[in-house]
């Protein structure tokens, strides 16, 4: 009893003895190691943001360069003579005709008419119903220009 | 009645000591303490200066427990700066439902201890004084105290302890010198509570026997 009483005192001794904290030097070795870690898991954040955004970017660039040109406006209206008619002065005499092909196109946001000269046969591929006497003449007919400068349906003046 | 074997004068300096063991160094109370979860979320962000803080409220008995487990600084140093190393890359998975975070700290250090003891174990067999390092910190204190009796009879001790196979080295070195109660001990371990009663029982046995042999030798 005497003997255990005595050793719990020994190891109690013992314990009070020796250093109480680690050297400084392990506090400035792990201040290092931690810096670097530090900026390492930094460059591990950064890296495949940035990795991200460059793909991004080349990928913006590519459509940029490669995005579909504008179509000309049919070829039957850029051989016509152009030109603008203020909404106001429109002297209408029929209502707008929608293109085949412009349903695919996007949806309006902006548009323009412009008058235009054009041969009775190329409104007849249009889909304008004109009558088959009149198929050699041109016709005065207003266009209707989305924002994209593309034609979304026509209309026949006279 | 049992011979006298040794004789240890408890000192007014040891109780000092015992409150110290988990004091919050100088430079923890000129700022206000943070919780420990706090200084783990906030170190795993980056901040060095939670790590720190976290680094000096932990560090003392980190290093204790690797310099009593070992007898090595050279030891101690590298368990204790491996623990902290483990902290900053993985110490976001510390549960404190599962133990305290001195009882996480003391698991990790034990893992590091008794692999460095495994390594080296070779070279600290033909060694004459495996903790000749540790042994010079404590007399030089101890010639401060000038008392050399009881400093031979520290110096048994501190053989005997080193001497005890790990297994029950590390139970006396928790409960017994860093006053840790069994269940702490026991998640340290990764035991039953049981165990650490029982081997704790045997380790004093195994280190009464020993200073019982090391004073019949000086006799």
């Amino acid at each position: 009893m005497n003997e255990n009483r005595e050793l719990l005192e020994g190891l109690q001794a013992l314990a009070a003895l020796g250093p109480r904290e680690a050297p400084l030097r392990v506090e400035e070795r792990l201040k290092v190691e931690f810096r670097k870690r530090t900026r390492r898991r930094n460059l591990m954040t950064w890296l495949p943001t940035s990795s991200i955004a460059a793909a991004a970017a080349a990928v913006a660039l590519f459509l940029w360069t490669h995005r579909e040109k504008p179509k000309p406006a049919p070829a039957v209206v850029a051989a016509v003579s152009m030109s603008g008619v203020p909404a106001a002065e429109e002297d209408t005499i029929a209502s707008f005709y929608p293109l085949p092909e412009a349903e695919a196109l996007p949806a309006l946001e902006n548009a323009m008419v412009v008058r235009v000269q054009l041969p009775v046969s190329s409104l007849q591929l249009m889909g304008v119903p004109v009558g088959e006497e009149r198929a050699g003449t041109s016709v005065q007919a207003d266009l209707l220009l989305g924002q994209d400068g593309l034609a979304r349906a026509v209309r026949l003046v006279q | 009645m049992a011979a006298k074997i040794w004789n240890f004068f408890p000192r007014q300096t040891e109780s000092i000591a015992k409150a110290d063991a988990d004091r919050p160094n100088q430079l923890m109370l000129e700022s206000p303490s943070r919780s420990d979860g706090d200084l783990l979320r906030l170190l795993s962000a980056g901040d060095e200066k939670a790590f720190l803080e976290f680094y000096r409220k932990h560090q003392g008995f980190v290093y204790r427990f690797a310099l009593q487990m070992s007898g090595s600084t050279e030891i101690a140093e590298e368990v204790t700066q491996d623990v902290f190393v483990v902290v900053m890359n993985s110490g976001s998975r510390y549960d404190s439902e599962r133990g305290s975070m001195q009882a996480f700290l003391y698991g990790i250090a034990r893992n590091f201890v008794l692999r460095a003891l495994e390594r080296e174990r070779p070279y600290i067999t033909v060694l004459d004084d495996p903790a000749g390092d540790y042994a010079a910190q404590m007399v030089a204190e101890e010639d401060i105290l000038g008392d050399l009796a009881q400093n031979e009879r520290l110096q048994a001790l501190r053989k005997a302890v080193l001497a005890l196979p790990p297994s029950y080295r590390e139970v006396l070195v928790l409960c017994d010198l860093h006053e840790r109660d069994y269940a702490e001990a026991a998640i340290t371990i990764g035991c039953a509570i049981g165990t650490v009663r029982s081997r704790l029982h045997r380790a004093r046995a195994l280190l009464a026997e020993k200073m019982r042999a090391s004073e019949r030798c000086a006799v």
